[in-house]
């Protein structure tokens, strides 16, 4: 995706357009970036990364019960043997949901995320509502959200303050008993695999 | 208990609204926030190269622009204009010049120093082999010092260094439940003082410990702390 450099996007100089664009020209001018290699992360973070990697883990798992004992035993593992690679996973734990348990992730102190496993972080996770309220209220939280457990539902919050990673393994719905890897993978949200919500077989 | 919040360590603060929740969220929302993105993977390489290094720039902004109505992204390019300018890159006056503005617009104005940390508030540094690839991970020679099912509390301090201990859990006890791989000590690493790695523990919380009566039934909250943080919680094991 390469950017024509213009300078026709409005003419407040505060606005976030004009001053990243302002501070993208003087770094190139100064040899400090390659205007194509901006192009092309941009691109490998927008298309090659996302959801669907730590998706198709989660229906693998759902499939083959091995699998599932060794993601959740050693992820790291898995990942290597899967040839998974990439930002932000130096350590990674999958937390599985389970009836009476259910598994929310948080980083309060910045919005650390593993990025290999499901792209870059959605805006409302580096909010700093979701960051204060969600370990302090996170029952409150997750029913505003659109995800009401029940009140006999433990919720484990891990708070992502170390480079460990962690990953939601949510639970399969019912009426999915004859779908394959890819159909199942498709159900699986990103905001899932976050704790923020359950998946649903429709 | 600090009295100057550190502008970032907001897990459990209250008064804040509803989460601007949107489950169909695009990736980027603006074409700028993609070239902030692109950008920084280029300046980080000039500037902030060690672990915890672009942490502890974000959280030295003036709240105004930690909190921006730019967004996370734009917190992000509020944290590189800071170490251009600090790394001598870019001068916070140079992108003024550039916009035909009066000179002050950069975060660079309002940030804090690099913290002045005294490396013997740090827990002594160790030999560890270096691994071939970069990582945060080392091996250590010796055990943790703790044991799964151990009380331990966090007591912190109110230096302004670069630390990944949350204000909530300061002083209050929880229960070693994992022992993560070793790391390399963001709270020096960020300040060039060394790795000084350390076992890393997860240390389950339980609501009512930390929030009070109130708080929600059936809750735990798990930390990941380095080992130098904590010490065992007195009378129990």
């Amino acid at each position: 995706m390469s950017q024509e450099v213009g300078h026709h996007h409005g003419s407040d100089p505060n606005s976030p357009e004009i001053r990243t664009e302002a501070l993208e020209d003087l770094l190139a001018e100064k040899g400090l970036i390659d205007r194509a290699r901006v192009d092309a992360l941009i691109e490998r973070f927008e298309h090659d990364l996302g959801p669907m990697i730590g998706a198709r883990l989660v229906a693998k798992s759902w499939l083959e019960p091995e699998f599932r004992k060794k993601l959740l035993d050693n992820a790291d593992q898995v990942l290597q043997d899967e040839q998974i690679q990439g930002a932000e996973i130096e350590h990674v734990e999958i937390k599985a949901n389970e009836p009476g348990i259910h598994n929310v992730v948080v980083c309060t102190l910045c919005s650390c995320y593993p990025w290999a496993l499901l792209g870059l972080p959605p805006s409302w996770y580096k909010s700093p509502e979701y960051r204060s309220r969600v370990v302090r209220e996170p029952r409150k939280v997750l029913a505003e959200m659109g995800l009401s457990l029940d009140p006999d539902t433990e919720i484990r919050v891990w708070d992502s303050s170390s480079e460990t990673r962690f990953l939601v393994l949510p639970e399969r719905p019912s009426g999915t008993e004859e779908l394959d890897l890819e159909a199942l993978a498709q159900l699986v949200t990103r905001d899932s695999m976050i704790g923020v919500a359950e998946v649903k077989a429709q | 208990m600090s009295t100057d919040h550190r502008v970032h360590d907001i897990g459990g603060t209250e008064g804040w609204g509803e989460v601007p929740y949107d489950p169909n969220e695009p990736v980027f929302h603006d074409d700028w926030e993609r070239r902030v993105l692109g950008l920084l993977f280029q300046v980080l390489p000039h500037t902030a190269k060690r672990p915890g290094e672009f942490r502890h720039a974000l959280e030295r902004l003036a709240s105004e622009d930690y909190f921006c109505a730019d967004g996370y992204y734009g917190r992000w390019r509020a944290g590189m204009e800071v170490l251009l300018h600090e790394y001598g890159h870019v001068d916070k006056a140079e992108l003024d010049n550039r916009l035909g503005v009066p000179h002050g617009t950069s975060a660079g104005y309002r940030s804090a120093n690099v913290a002045a940390v005294n490396p013997k508030s740090l827990p002594p540094d160790r030999n560890t082999p270096l691994p071939e690839r970069r990582t945060v991970r080392r091996e250590l020679d010796e055990p943790p010092q703790f044991q799964i099912g151990d009380r331990v509390v966090a007591a912190g301090n109110d230096e302004s260094g670069h630390t990944r201990l949350p204000e909530y859990v300061r002083g209050v006890a929880g229960t070693v439940v994992k022992i993560h791989p070793a790391e390399v000590l963001p709270d020096s690493t960020a300040h060039n003082l060394g790795d000084r790695p350390q076992h890393v523990l997860c240390v389950a919380y339980q609501a009512k410990d930390l929030w009070g009566e109130d708080a929600e039934e059936d809750v735990v909250v798990n930390v990941d702390l380095y080992e130098s943080y904590v010490e065992l919680k007195e009378g129990v094991s």
